[in-house]
């Protein structure tokens, strides 16, 4: 979860990508966070997010992973993590965060100028804000753009290059269905940050040689 | 990460998962993984799924299979036999895991990840304040890794400028002496998927942190991610971009950002 800001893509791909997170501070909104956390993952499950989970816990793409029970086994800790697709959504979850008034601190990675809008139309200024400038050094042993696209939208860089190379070949000879291979990617993202339907629309595009 | 040879049948598919690249198939045509360049993900233990095969029984599937020139293929998310297994690490090996594997809680954060809050809970913690800047210094990342050979190269270099280093990041906290940046001795040749560098500077010195960096990338074979966080003005005004631009470097479109949500509030004097 730690550098979602750092999620590679054209604008317009990135226009399909918000993570929004809860995070608790040790000493201060972490302890009895258990209920607010819960609430969080409520609210956000509501708005049918492509994916939602924890650190701890795993997301809702992993094997035996059931979302009720993810939510009541939420216990005090770091925080929780969703992903949606659209701004119209962001905001109607952030409108209904202001609502709840969890008093946990909450942070969305994505296009920026378009979070700003969000929370000035739901009545809120940001408070704090991180920029990504981008990978400096060896850039000759990074992959292609389009691989990058898919290893950054896991926060710790658990999707690997081979698989993303082995999923868009299975993809390509019809060996998977890019929905079923854009699961697998985002299994490996334990925090649930990945974004499946932004990596089914990319892979779809690779299914047919666009880039 | 091990993977136990009795029970391994040769699929491959932890292959494609491993973050490092680096199991392989042996002369014997069982998978082995090159420990050196192993960070202890535990990635290809998670995601592949132990179907709890006999390893006899897949074997001879296999080999029946290749006599019509057929071949066997498992599910891409399975482990057929259940052979990768993970023990007990010990230090200096188990810092591997702690920065590899997200679900490893760090001892001296209290989160999983290899980074701390930052500006996730500032709100509340107050942690950047008017007129500072955050830097966040991701080696490794994406998909390469880093030893922390390459690591110290980068803190030593940074700490010439006299930063202030998050003194509860986890790379701080193995730091043998903070003042020069130097990272403890017994660790120096462990193999990390990433770390991250996390200081605290007035926003008029962004300029001189990013060129120092500048210069000191060119001597660690690895990739280096970036970001650079501060708290907005009244209006939503971001302070560090103006810093960043007049350095000459391109800022991202999209970000994280904090909404201020909680509560009490961190109030400056």
């Amino acid at each position: 979860m730690t550098n979602t800001l750092h999620r590679q893509g054209t604008s317009e791909s990135l226009k399909n990508d918000y993570v929004i997170f809860a995070h608790t501070a040790e000493g201060i909104t972490r302890e009895g966070s258990a209920p607010k956390l819960q609430e969080f993952m409520k609210i956000c499950l509501k708005y049918d997010p492509v994916n939602i989970g924890d650190g701890k816990q795993g997301n809702i793409h992993q094997d035996n992973i059931d979302i009720q029970r993810l939510i009541s086994n939420q216990g005090d800790g770091a925080g929780a993590a969703a992903v949606f697709t659209d701004l119209n959504t962001l905001q109607k979850v952030i409108e209904e965060l202001i609502k709840a008034d969890l008093g946990i601190s909450i942070n969305i990675s994505g296009l920026l100028d378009g979070v700003q809008q969000c929370c000035r139309n739901a009545g809120i200024e940001r408070h704090s804000v991180e920029h990504s400038l981008g990978f400096w050094d060896a850039k000759d042993r990074l992959p292609e753009r389009e691989i990058l696209e898919f290893n950054t939208m896991c926060g710790h860089g658990m999707v690997s290059f081979n698989l993303i190379r082995k999923m868009i070949e299975y993809v390509k000879l019809r060996r998977l269905t890019p929905k079923k291979a854009a699961k697998i990617m985002a299994k490996c993202c334990e925090c649930g940050v990945f974004n499946p339907l932004r990596a089914e629309m990319l892979l779809e595009k690779m299914k047919t040689g666009q880039r | 990460m091990e993977i136990d040879k009795k029970k391994c049948v040769g699929c491959g598919n932890c292959h494609a998962v491993c973050t490092m690249g680096v199991i392989y198939l042996d002369e014997d045509g069982k998978s082995v993984v090159n420990q050196d360049e192993c960070v202890e993900c535990n990635t290809c233990y998670r995601v592949c799924r132990n179907e709890g095969y006999w390893p006899w029984l897949v074997r001879g599937i296999r080999k029946v299979l290749s006599v019509f020139r057929l071949g066997y293929l498992a599910e891409v998310d399975v482990c057929p036999t259940g052979a990768l297994t993970h023990g007990q690490l010990v230090w200096p090996r188990s810092v591997r895991a702690l920065f590899s594997d997200p679900t490893t809680v760090h001892p001296g954060t209290g989160v999983p990840g290899r980074g701390t809050d930052e500006i996730k809970t500032n709100d509340v913690t107050g942690r950047l304040r008017k007129g500072e800047a955050g830097l966040v210094i991701e080696i490794g990342r994406p998909g390469t890794g880093a030893l922390f050979r390459d690591i110290e190269r980068v803190t030593m270099a940074l700490a010439e400028l006299k930063p202030h280093f998050e003194k509860e990041n986890p790379v701080t906290q193995l730091m043998a002496n903070p003042e020069i940046g130097k990272i403890k001795e017994d660790i120096l040749n462990e193999k990390v998927l990433s770390a991250i560098i996390e200081m605290k500077i007035t926003l008029e010195r962004i300029p001189e942190f990013l060129h120092a960096l500048e210069r000191i990338q060119k001597e660690v074979d690895t990739v280096i991610s970036v970001g650079v966080a501060s708290k907005c003005l009244a209006d939503g005004t971001i302070p560090h971009e103006q810093w960043v631009r007049e350095a000459g470097f391109a800022l991202s479109p999209n970000g994280k950002t904090n909404i201020g949500l909680g509560r009490p509030l961190f109030q400056e004097d």
